[in-house]
C-alpha cells in the first residue's frame, strides 16, 4: 500500500480518568511498560504497517507529546517520502478553532490531509496498547469496496454495554451501531480505529459543516450517516491482545500483566518492532544492597532497595532499604531510604522523602508527576 | 574547534576482541564504545566537524555505530564528517607522494580555530573548553592532556611528560625505556590542542620532510621542538591496551565512585541508542552489585558483572566477575567467572568457564560452547 493510505492519529484527549498522571500530559504521552509511551504502540503499528506518513492531532497538554513524537526519526519517519506532523488547532479569519470532536479534528486538518492526497485515510486513537497490521485491515477494505471498515474486537457480553457495538449482517456488513447499549444486540466492539475511502469522508465532513449538520463525532454522527445513506460500511475483526488503559486500575492492571505475561504482547517480537524516543542513559545500576525480583527495569536506575513484582522507567533511584512491590515507577523517580511502596504508581521525576510509606491496599496509589512527597524543606 | 580521532595505534593484546574491530569500538560497560568517550567529549564542546583516521578494512563497526551521526548531533546543518585511512597515509608516503593532503584538506575546509585531536585508548570525560581556555591563556603552540598515575597504569609505548613547575613539557620519553622507578607519572593521554593553522603548517612542512605518518606520532615528536603546556586531567581515565586493562575499566564502573565521575559528570556521554524492552528479572534471580544494559531476560544469578543488551540468562545459570557483550545466551546451570564474552555468545547448560582477576577468559565473537574452558594460566 506505502502511502496510499494516510494515518491520523487523534491524541488530544486529557484521559480524565487517569487523574493526577494526565494533569500536565496528553493520555497517549503517558508511560507504559517503563520504556515506551502509549502513542508508541500505535506508531509503531503505523511504521509495521508500513504506513510512512502520520498526521498527530494534539490539543490537551501537548507539550511532552510534541517533544516525544519530534520529526518522527525514532519510528523511521525522517526518511524521505514520510513523516510525522503534528497538527495543533489554530485560529483564522473564522474564528479559534479548538477541535470538538473526533470528526471535526478531521474535518480542521483537511489542508493537511489534502496536501498528502491519500486514497485512504486511517484514524486511530493512540489510547491503547495492542499490535495490529493496519496493512490486512486496508486490503480486506478494498475487498469489501468499503467505504468505511470498522476494527472490532468481542468483548465479554456483560462488559458489551460500556462499548460502541456494531450489529452487522452474515456478511460482517454493519447495519447498526449502538453507543454503550444497554441491552446489546452483539459483543462487536468498536476499536475507535476506521480506515475510510478518503474521497467520501471529504465529501461528507464539507457537507455536514456547510450544511450545519452534527459531523463532530464519528461514533455519534458520521458511522450513523454513513448507515443512514446506505454507504458500504464493515467490521474489521481483531483478535488479540488489545487493552484500554484509560484509568488509573487498568493502567496499573496492564502494566502488572506486562510484567507476569510479557508473552502476551510479545514486544521482543522483531518482526513487529516496538519503537520509542530512547533517552540516552548510562546501564543500570543494581547495588549489593539491592535485592530484584519478577521486575522490568531499563537503562540510568540506581537501585540500592527491594524491588519485587514492579516496573521501574528509566533514570529512577531507590535507596536503601526501600521496599517498591506490585508498583509502577515512571521516568525520573527519586526514591529515598526506608520508604515502602506498594500498589502505586509514581508519576515522572516524583520525589519520595525517606521513611515515606505509599500503600494502595484499598485502591492504587498515585503519586503525581513531579509531585514531592514526605520531603523535610528546612525553610529555616 | 574541529577534532581529530587517531585511530592508528591497534595493540596485540587486545586479540582476540580487536581482530574485526578497531580499539574505539570495543564495547565499555554494557552498552558504550570506547570512541563515544572522545565523540561525546568533542560535541560536548560544541564540535561538529569530526575527521577519523582509520585503518582500512576495520570501518564496519564505526560505520554501524556512528551511522550518520544523529545521536551525536553530528547530522544537522554545518555538521561534517570524514574518515581517512591509515593505510593510505603510508602508502602515499613511501611512494614519496603528499601524505597529509586529505586531512589538510579536511583541516581547511573545517574552518575552525582550533583542532583537537584524540588518540584511541585513553578512557577518559574531558571538558574541552577548560583546556581551550587553558590554551588561550598559556600562549603555548600544542596544550596537552596528562595524567599522574602509577606504573600499573600503562602501556609499554605510551609517552611520559618531564614537566616544569609551572607544567611546562621540558621531556618526553616512551615508557619502556625509562628506566627510573617513580610513584608517579605524567601519562601523556593523546589529546592535544593546537591552533589549526599551526597545523596545517606541520601537516605541510611535515609531508615534504618525511614527518611520521601517524598525527599522534608527529604531535608527540612535536612537544619537545615547540612550546607546549601540559594540561592536568583529575577524572576518571583507563588506559586501554590490553586485555587485563580492557577488563579492569569495566569493572571499575561497578564501582560508584568511578561510574558516577564518568557517566554523570556535567558532561553527558552519548552513544548509539537502540530500541529496546525493559531487562527482565525473574522470580528465582539473585542479582547483586551489577549493570544490565536494556532488552535482558535474567533468570540466573548475576555477581560484580556487566551485562550487555539482549543477554538471556537461564535458571540457575551463574555470571560471576565478568563481562559480557550483547546477546549472550548462557543456559541452564552454566557457570561463568572472570570471563570476557564478545558478542552473540551462546554457552550451553552446564558448561562452566573460568578465568582469573588476571586472565580472564576471552570467548570470542559468535561461539557456541559446548565443553568446560578453564583459563587463566598464561
Amino acid at each position: 500500500m506505502k502511502n496510499e493510505m494516510l494515518a491520523m492519529i487523534l491524541a488530544g484527549g486529557k484521559g480524565t480518568r487517569l487523574g493526577k498522571l494526565t494533569q500536565n500530559i496528553a493520555k497517549p504521552a503517558v508511560p507504559f511498560g517503563g520504556r515506551y509511551r502509549i502513542i508508541d504502540f500505535t506508531l509503531s503499528n503505523c511504521v509495521n504497517s508500513g504506513i510512512k506518513n502520520i498526521g498527530v492531532v494534539t490539543q490537551y497538554q501537548p507539550l511532552i507529546l510534541n517533544d516525544h513524537i519530534g520529526n518522527g526519526a525514532s519510528w523511521g519517519l525522517d526518511g524521505l517520502d514520510s513523516g510525522a506532523t503534528i497538527l495543533q488547532p489554530y485560529s483564522n479569519n473564522e474564528g479559534s478553532k479548538w477541535f470538538e470532536g473526533t470528526a471535526h479534528a478531521i474535518y480542521q486538518n483537511i489542508d493537511y490531509i489534502d496536501s498528502m492526497d491519500p486514497e485512504y485515510l486511517l484514524v486511530l486513537s493512540g489510547d491503547h496498547i495492542y499490535k495490529m497490521d493496519y496493512e490486512d485491515m486496508l486490503s480486506k477494505h478494498k475487498k469489501n469496496n468499503a467505504a468505511l471498515s470498522v476494527a472490532v474486537i468481542d468483548v465479554p457480553w456483560e462488559e458489551a454495554s460500556r462499548f460502541g457495538i456494531m450489529n452487522t449482517d452474515e456478511n460482517d456488513r454493519i447495519i447498526e451501531f449502538e453507543e454503550k447499549p444497554e441491552n446489546p444486540k452483539s459483543n462487536h466492539a468498536s476499536m475507535g480505529i476506521y480506515i475510510f475511502t478518503w474521497a467520501r469522508l471529504r465529501e461528507v465532513l464539507l457537507n455536514g459543516f456547510k450544511k450545519d449538520v452534527d459531523m463532530y463525532d464519528f461514533g455519534k454522527n458520521v458511522i450513523p450517516f454513513y448507515i443512514k445513506s446506505g454507504d458500504n460500511v464493515h467490521a474489521y475483526h481483531f483478535e488479540g491482545y488489545w487493552k484500554d488503559v484509560g484509568t488509573i486500575d487498568s493502567l496499573w492492571t496492564t502494566n502488572m500483566e506486562f510484567i507476569d505475561n510479557e508473552g502476551d504482547l510479545n514486544v521482543r517480537d522483531k518482526s513487529w518492532p516496538i519503537y520509542s524516543k530512547n533517552p540516552i542513559a548510562p546501564p543500570q545500576f543494581i547495588t549489593s544492597a539491592a535485592n530484584v525480583k519478577n521486575s522490568m527495569i531499563v537503562d540510568g536506575c540506581f537501585i540500592s532497595g527491594e524491588i519485587d513484582h514492579s516496573i521501574l522507567a528509566a533514570n529512577v533511584q531507590v535507596k536503601e532499604g526501600s521496599v517498591v512491590k506490585d508498583s509502577v515507577v515512571m521516568t525520573g523517580a527519586s526514591i529515598g531510604k526506608n520508604v515502602t511502596i506498594k500498589r502505586a504508581i509514581i508519576g515522572e521525576n516524583a520525589i519520595i522523602g525517606d521513611g515515606a510509606v505509599i500503600d494502595g491496599k484499598e485502591e492504587i496509589a498515585v503519586v503525581g508527576n513531579s509531585e514531592v512527597l514526605g520531603v523535610m524543606i528546612n525553610e529555616g | 574547534m574541529c577534532a581529530i580521532l587517531g585511530n592508528e595505534h591497534e595493540y596485540n593484546g587486545l586479540l582476540p576482541l580487536t581482530a574485526n574491530r578497531p580499539l574505539s569500538t570495543l564495547y565499555f560497560d554494557c552498552k558504550y564504545r570506547i570512541m563515544d568517550f572522545a565523540l561525546s567529549s568533542a560535541v560536548n564542546a560544541n564540535i561538529r566537524t569530526v575527521y577519523m583516521i582509520l585503518n582500512e578494512g576495520r570501518v564496519k563497526s564505526v560505520f554501524d555505530h556512528v551511522g550518520g551521526g544523529r545521536e551525536w548531533g553530528l547530522d544537522s546543518i554545518g555538521s561534517y564528517q570524514y574518515l581517512g585511512f591509515y593505510q593510505d597515509i603510508l602508502r602515499k608516503k613511501a611512494e614519496g607522494k603528499p601524505y597529509f593532503n586529505d586531512m589538510i584538506g579536511f583541516l581547511e575546509k573545517a574552518k575552525s580555530e582550533y583542532t583537537v585531536f584524540f588518540g584511541n585508548k585513553m578512557l577518559c570525560n574531558v571538558d574541552l573548553r577548560s583546556i581551550l581556555d587553558v590554551h588561550q591563556a598559556n600562549g603555548a603552540k600544542i596544550t596537552v592532556v596528562f595524567k599522574r598515575v602509577p606504573k600499573e597504569k600503562i602501556a609499554p609505548d605510551d609517552c611520559i611528560l618531564t614537566l616544569t613547575e609551572d607544567n611546562r613539557v621540558q621531556k618526553t620519553d616512551i615508557f619502556s625505556e625509562l628506566e627510573d622507578n617513580q610513584e608517579l607519572y605524567n601519562l601523556s593521554m593523546s589529546i592535544f590542542l593546537v591552533k589549526t593553522d599551526w597545523l596545517l603548517d606541520l601537516l605541510h612542512k611535515g609531508q615534504n620532510a618525511g614527518a611520521p605518518a601517524s598525527v599522534q606520532d608527529l604531535l608527540n615528536r612535536e612537544m619537545t621542538r615547540v612550546k607546549t603546556r601540559a594540561y592536568e586531567y583529575t577524572g576518571y581515565l583507563s588506559n586501554i591496551h590490553d586485555i587485563k586493562s580492557y577488563y579492569d575499566a569495566n569493572m571499575d564502573m561497578l564501582d560508584p565512585e568511578h561510574f558516577n565521575a564518568l557517566l554523570f559528570s556535567s558532561q553527558k556521554v552519548i552513544t548509539r541508542t537502540k530500541n529496546e524492552v525493559a531487562t527482565h528479572f525473574y522470580d528465582k534471580t539473585k542479582v547483586k552489585r551489577s549493570q544490565f544494559a536494556t532488552g535482558c531476560i535474567i533468570k540466573g544469578e548475576v555477581e560484580h558483572s556487566l551485562i550487555s543488551r539482549r543477554t538471556v540468562i537461564e535458571e540457575d545459570a551463574v555470571v560471576r566477575d565478568s563481562v559480557i557483550m550483547s546477546n549472550a545466551n548462557i543456559k541452564r546451570g552454566a557457570t561463568i567467572q572472570y570471563a570476557i564474552f564478545d558478542k552473540n555468545v551462546e554457552v550451553e547448560a552446564g558448561v562452566r568457564i573460568k578465568g582469573t582477576p588476571e586472565n580472564p577468559v576471552v570467548i570470542t565473537k559468535g561461539s557456541h560452547v559446548v565443553a568446560d574452558i578453564y583459563g587463566g594460566e598464561k
